[in-house]
């Protein structure tokens, strides 16, 4: 009786659900032919995922694709800058001194209890105005010279967007710090005493012992939790479409509303963030499974 | 502040400790913080001035309240914490009989039922809250001719914590011990008496602290929500900003509004976790 444990079976529960779901199905292909007399077009979608390019005469890709592209490209390059401000974070949470503490401290606490909107708001006038100008990257970009640009594209995306793209990276990457920080302090915190003990007597110091011996089983450990923030942020990432960064949720919007086909539109979006996630959430999980067998 | 300074993460052990100088002592970690939160404010307040932002301070209780002829009249940033509040009331309501209900046919031993949370589980896990926001405001609401995009965004809400409730309840029911269903089938109770006077009793008390956790984020999610058109706080704080360019001090207020209430409920949860805890 114990749930969970027996074969699955045909059950008087299956009736319910069953006819619980085929009742929701016909209500909503009652009211979309009856009600609302929506006639579907699914026939504008395929152009916006790919088009014809008459000069290379191929196909190249188009707005919803580029926006997938655009949307992992930002998740990478945010996962990377956020986990070696989280790696810093976390360590400067577990550090023996009370300053680091309190600064990691505070950035984690101030960045959880925000909600990533008014954060993203708040931050994108400072990003935008104050440090994207300092990094002077329109600028780098045009220095590169065309080999050096066509691998900057291939990175970083379209040049003319490298400045927005980049303000949506640095919030991205700030919000996800806070969580990947406490990830690594669990990782660091996990690694048993024995360890500390056993550096101090081979006469290593602090920082020794933090640098060869703790650090490098604490990221084998966080890396399962590290590959699912990445799921993470490229759900999070469709959040800087409300600070007008390029990215898939944005491009939805705007063809949505100039096509006036929001139907088509976004559940073909929700299909591509579904089909993206899921299927690294199946490689993660096949991943730790590989990588943990050595452990067994 | 919700930590103490254990909380903080304890320091590793150490050899035994020297006596320590006097720069060394907690109290100048401290001073030495306070003047870093300083310069980075001073830092904000030189960067606003150099772009010729016209601090209005003095502006911002009227968007909390008036007082005209001895009567309070409420302002947008309090109606929005209203329907913020409200979502998150109801949202938690909605959350929990949705995860209740997935809770229990994820672990029932009917084949569809199975599927069907498993279904919903991974497609809301999969994909971005701002995506599912646009297809049950730009799809579901007119399908389903819901003609109030409140009650859209608060069942939207629900559908999503829905999922993480669901995962809460069936670790609180799986540890529950197997020999309470045992010892309710020998007593002859059916599969939904266990649940209900055997197994969810037992179980809620487990469940408590990370379902208080839901309510924080139904709280911070309902931000989203300003996306289509629900008033609630950030979209008040947006439309301000829209009528008086005021965005760095309403943002600050809207941001202060937020931090207060997630933790205050942070604390609360924690707190209800060292009960739970000291009563196991």
């Amino acid at each position: 009786m114990t749930p969970g444990t027996k074969r699955a079976r045909f059950h008087w529960l299956d009736l319910v659900v069953l006819t619980t779901v085929i009742g929701f199905v016909v209500y909503v292909f009652y009211r979309v032919d009856s009600v609302l007399v929506y006639r579907w077009d699914w026939s504008v979608i395929p152009g916006y995922l790919f088009r014809w390019d008459e000069e290379t005469e191929s196909y190249a890709a188009n707005l919803l694709v580029r926006g997938l592209i655009t949307t992992i490209r930002i998740s990478f390059w945010a996962l990377i800058l956020a986990s070696v401000l989280g790696v810093l974070l976390g360590v400067a949470r577990t550090s023996s001194r009370l300053l680091p503490r309190l600064i990691a401290w505070g950035y984690v606490e101030f960045i959880r209890n925000i909600p990533p909107v008014p954060f993203l708001f708040l931050f994108y006038f400072f990003i935008s105005s104050q440090i994207i100008p300092l990094l002077g990257l329109r600028d780098a970009v045009e220095s590169a010279g065309p080999n050096g640009q066509a691998v900057l594209a291939v990175l970083f995306g379209p040049a003319n967007l490298i400045e927005n793209f980049a303000s949506g990276l640095i919030s991205l990457a700030m919000m996800s710090a806070a969580y990947i920080a406490e990830i690594v302090r669990a990782g660091i915190q996990s690694i048993p005493r024995g360890q500390y003990e056993a550096g101090h007597s081979v006469g290593l110091s602090s920082r020794e012992i933090l640098r060869q011996i703790v650090l490098p089983q604490a990221i084998q450990r966080v890396v399962p939790p590290l590959a699912g923030q990445f799921i993470t942020l490229i759900k999070d990432s469709s959040l800087v479409a409300l600070i007008s960064i390029q990215e898939l949720s944005f491009l939805a919007m705007e063809i949505a509303i100039s096509e006036q086909r929001f139907f088509e539109v976004w559940l073909t979006v929700g299909l591509m963030y579904f089909v993206v996630c899921y299927a690294c959430a199946i490689a993660f999980g096949w991943l730790e499974r590989r990588m943990g067998r050595h452990l067994r | 502040m919700t930590a103490t300074l254990d909380d903080l993460g304890a320091a590793p052990l150490r050899p035994a400790r020297r006596p320590r100088a006097w720069w060394q002592a907690p109290w100048v970690d401290v001073v030495q913080f306070l003047l870093l939160a300083g310069a980075l404010f001073w830092l904000a307040w030189r960067g606003a001035n150099a772009i010729d932002y016209r601090w209005q301070w003095s502006r911002v209780p009227a968007f909390f309240y008036r007082e005209i002829d001895g009567e309070i009249i409420w302002g947008p940033l309090i109606w929005g914490l209203q329907v913020t509040l409200y979502i998150a009331a109801w949202g938690l309501v909605l959350t929990l009989a949705i995860g209740l209900v997935v809770a229990i046919l994820r672990l029932s031993d009917s084949l569809s039922g199975r599927i069907l949370s498993r279904v919903y589980l991974e497609t809301i896990r999969n994909t971005p809250l701002l995506v599912q926001v646009s297809i049950f405001y730009f799809v579901l609401q007119p399908i389903l001719g819901i003609n109030n995009p409140l009650w859209t965004g608060i069942l939207c809400l629900a559908f999503f914590e829905g999922a993480f409730a669901s995962e809460i309840m069936r670790a609180g029911i799986n540890a529950v011990p197997r020999g309470q269903w045992e010892a309710s089938q020998t007593v002859g109770l059916s599969r939904a008496g266990a649940y209900r006077y055997i197994v969810l009793p037992q179980a809620l008390p487990l469940m408590l602290p990370p379902l208080t956790g839901i309510l924080v984020n139904l709280i911070k999610h309902s931000a989203i929500l300003s996306f289509v058109a629900v008033f609630e706080l950030t979209t008040e704080a947006r439309n301000l900003i829209g009528d008086t360019f005021m965005s760095f001090e309403i943002w600050f207020v809207v941001g202060a509004m937020y931090l207060v209430i997630t933790m205050t409920l942070s604390a609360g949860v924690s707190w209800l976790e060292r009960r739970v805890a000291a009563k196991r």
